[in-house]
């Protein structure tokens, strides 16, 4: 009951890591600021605060751009970030598997649904699935989504209810995934070309549909979740060594299971109703805190989910600008296409150093 | 001896206070195609404190069914646990976390972590929401650590130890839970032979030196007749006998739970052995550990050893030691044959006509 038995290497590792966090922070701070500053329109990095503040000194066009554009933009980058990576962390740990993403439990073929029931269910069969929609409002649009990620949330949380082993839930959320997935394909076949593209350009992910009307619900609920999420560390590192193991140190696994999809169903369901299906981030982020920090602790791992999941999409987003240009990428082919060489390049280097889980 | 007396007696013997107890138990599964598919029942079991009890019995007897539902990770379909003189069912799972630990047989898959932090994992029932180590926690990690003998490599990567490493670490993370009863499935399963031995002679030592009693299955039939204070015996019916090993081995139980058509168990000699056609009787002549090298050389041949009673007469092998060397002679009909080393006498012997008569050698 010494100072001996304090951990030793405990000092320089928590220094370490406190210099990482603090230059994650000032990362995220650049690529914030990069992402005001540059696009269509470029802004001067020493404007953006006054244009922020609606400051006179500067343009009122800036102002308009930033306050009511690029600054919702960038805070829903920053909330989609944090919720992706967040649960994506939450079903790797859940599931022990790398591969597990937000979306391994159908949360976002709920959302496609919804949303392709609302732009081509229409068109189908003289409007059969729903009443006559000819103009589809961006809310409705949200509601779409919100409606079907609600929906798999449910069947998951249901079934978390039911099904003890995690291998089983996995099934059944991919067949779910499936069975969307053929519902939506049927839509597509069926539907006009423009529903068809309205389809798609929501299936690309983007940040900038969302307004600041919209962010006064996002804002609450990831924020919600992720309040409970800091009450998981504790349970989510039991859970690294199996659920027989974590039952045995006194864990309460059914509850703890439940806490996970619902905390991961709200983050990821919340993202995705607003900002469309978007890939990568969940299964990317939480493999390179794992390298970085070289830790499977939870209590470090969760803090350092949430700072490079906002600086991976607001980075990815600063990129689908392709600054300099008039063009606009999907936020989708930017995680995919710039994430994964990355993540491969992260995952190689890791095997050496070992990752959390045997790939 | 009188009444009191013996009373006594029986104290001194069984003195020992009981930590865990199953009356009646009735183990399986109940989720089976028939209702529940019970593996065995009528289990009355008592663990006492500070002894070193085997689990042992054939595959697929129901091990590991009865281990899990002792730690309470499987229900009992019948009768009743007793922890502490707790029940079981109505032993909340922190309260149990805090008097009995476990070591399971996967091997964790765990990288990123080092081999504190692992074991300190140990510490979840003693800590709070936030899951904060106070100073006695990382005590007792260090406590544990030492108790498997590796306070050394505390700061080692689990992923890089070396899978008898791994299981000692394992053992010291479930010591780290400070428990009264240590359950082991099959910790030396994934092990070398010097590994087993060592994870083994570790439990021992867990229940001699420290008081934890403690409980594991185990293939390792030699070494648990070595080492254990008491085996429970499981047969593939279900049924446990419980016992020193040395009283299991004279009744017979032990050899009638593992009969097989050709592993036979030396009672005398104490281990299994490949039980081969008798090819021949052999007389040896020799001392020391090149006599015992030799009659093992010669038994797994399938000879056996002369006692004088035979009516065939005996394949005739010398051992001959020198300062420096040892040479062996074997009769033939011409003279002998000499060998220097024991796989040249075995091949020489295998090409032996069977049931010749051999002369006394010269």
């Amino acid at each position: 009951m010494n100072a001996d038995h304090q951990i030793p290497e405990a000092e320089t590792k928590r220094n370490a890591r406190l210099w990482v966090f603090v230059l994650l922070v000032i990362a995220l701070l650049l690529v914030v600021g990069l992402n005001l500053s540059l696009g269509s329109v470029r802004i001067p990095l020493k404007d953006i605060v006054s244009a922020i503040l609606g400051s006179n000194d500067v343009k009122d066009s800036w102002v308009y751009i930033i306050q009511n554009y690029r600054l919702p933009k960038i805070v829903t980058a920053i909330l989609a970030g944090i919720g992706l990576s967040a649960s994506g962390l939450e079903m790797q740990t859940m599931f022990r598997n790398p591969l597990a993403d937000p979306f391994i439990l159908g949360i976002n073929s709920g959302a496609s649904l919804g949303v392709a029931l609302a732009i081509m269910g229409t068109t189908m069969v003289g409007g059969v699935f729903l009443p006559a929609m000819t103009e589809l409002s961006e809310l409705g649009i949200v509601l779409a989504a919100s409606l079907g990620a609600g929906l798999a949330m449910g069947l998951i949380l249901l079934a978390g209810r039911v099904v003890k082993s995690p291998t089983t839930l996995l099934i059944l959320g991919l067949m779910f995934g499936s069975a969307a997935g053929a519902l939506v394909s049927l839509l597509i076949y069926f539907s006009a070309p423009d529903r068809v593209k309205a389809y798609s350009v929501w299936s690309y992910g983007a940040f900038n549909g969302v307004d600041w009307q919209q962010l006064k619900v996002m804002i609450p609920v990831i924020g919600g979740a992720l309040l409970l999420l800091f009450f998981l560390p504790k349970g989510l590192n039991a859970l690294l060594l199996g659920e027989e193991y974590a039952k045995t140190m006194g864990l309460n696994t059914n509850r703890m299971r439940i806490m996970i999809l619902l905390t991961a169903s709200i983050l990821s369901g919340t993202v995705t109703a607003f900002c469309g299906p978007i890939g990568f981030i969940g299964v990317a982020v939480p493999h390179i805190s794992r390298n970085l920090f070289k830790t499977s602790n939870h209590k470090v791992l969760i803090p350092a989910v949430i700072l490079l999941g906002a600086i991976a999409a607001v980075a990815a987003d600063l990129v689908a600008q392709l600054p300099g240009s008039q063009l606009v990428l999907p936020i989708n082919v930017v995680t995919s296409m710039f994430g994964a060489p990355f993540v491969l390049w992260v995952v190689l280097r890791g095997k050496r150093g070992g990752t959390s889980f045997t790939v | 001896m009188g009444g009191p007396e013996r009373k006594a007696r029986r104290d001194i013997i069984h003195g020992l206070e009981s930590v865990l107890h199953a009356k009646s138990l009735q183990i399986g599964y109940l989720n089976g195609k028939p209702a529940k598919k019970v593996i065995a029942s009528g289990l009355d079991l008592e663990l006492r404190q500070g002894e070193f009890v085997c689990l042992v019995g054939p595959n697929g007897a129901g091990k590991s069914t009865l281990l899990r539902t002792l730690t309470g990770l499987q229900p009992a379909l019948d009768g009743e646990i007793y922890l502490d003189g707790k029940a079981l069912s109505r032993t909340s799972r922190k309260e149990l976390a805090h008097k009995l630990s476990v070591v399971l047989t996967t091997p964790v898959e765990v990288g990123a972590m080092t081999v504190r932090e692992l074991v300190a994992m140990g510490r979840f029932p003693y800590t709070g929401l936030f899951d904060r180590m106070t100073s006695r926690d990382w005590q007792m990690v260090d406590v544990a650590l030492a108790m498997v003998g590796a306070g050394d490599f505390g700061d080692r990567m689990v992923h890089k130890l070396s899978d008898g490493e791994r299981q000692r670490v394992m053992i010291a993370r479930a010591l780290a839970q400070e428990p009264r009863v240590l359950v082991l499935d099959e910790p030396t399963a994934y092990l070398d032979l010097p590994g087993r031995v060592a994870v083994m002679s570790l439990l021992h030592g867990l229940a001699r030196g420290h008081g934890k009693t403690v409980l594991t299955s185990t293939h390792d039939l030699d070494l648990a007749l070595r080492s254990a204070d008491r085996l429970w015996l499981m047969s593939r019916e279900g049924t446990i006998k419980s016992g020193a090993p040395e009283d299991l081995a004279l009744s017979g139980d032990f050899q009638r739970i593992f009969a097989r058509e050709n592993v036979g168990f030396d009672s005398r000699q104490g281990h299994f052995s490949v039980r081969e056609k008798t090819e021949g009787i052999a007389m040896l002549e020799g001392e020391g550990e090149a006599r015992l090298w030799t009659e093992r050389a010669l038994k797994r041949l399938g000879y056996q050893l002369a006692d004088g009673t035979e009516a065939e007469e005996p394949l005739r092998v010398a051992v001959i030691q020198d300062e420096n060397e040892i040479r062996w002679l074997v009769a033939t009909d011409q003279g002998h044959e000499a060998f220097s080393n024991l796989g040249d006498l075995a091949d020489f012997v295998k090409q032996l006509p069977k049931n010749q008569d051999f002369k006394p050698a010269a």
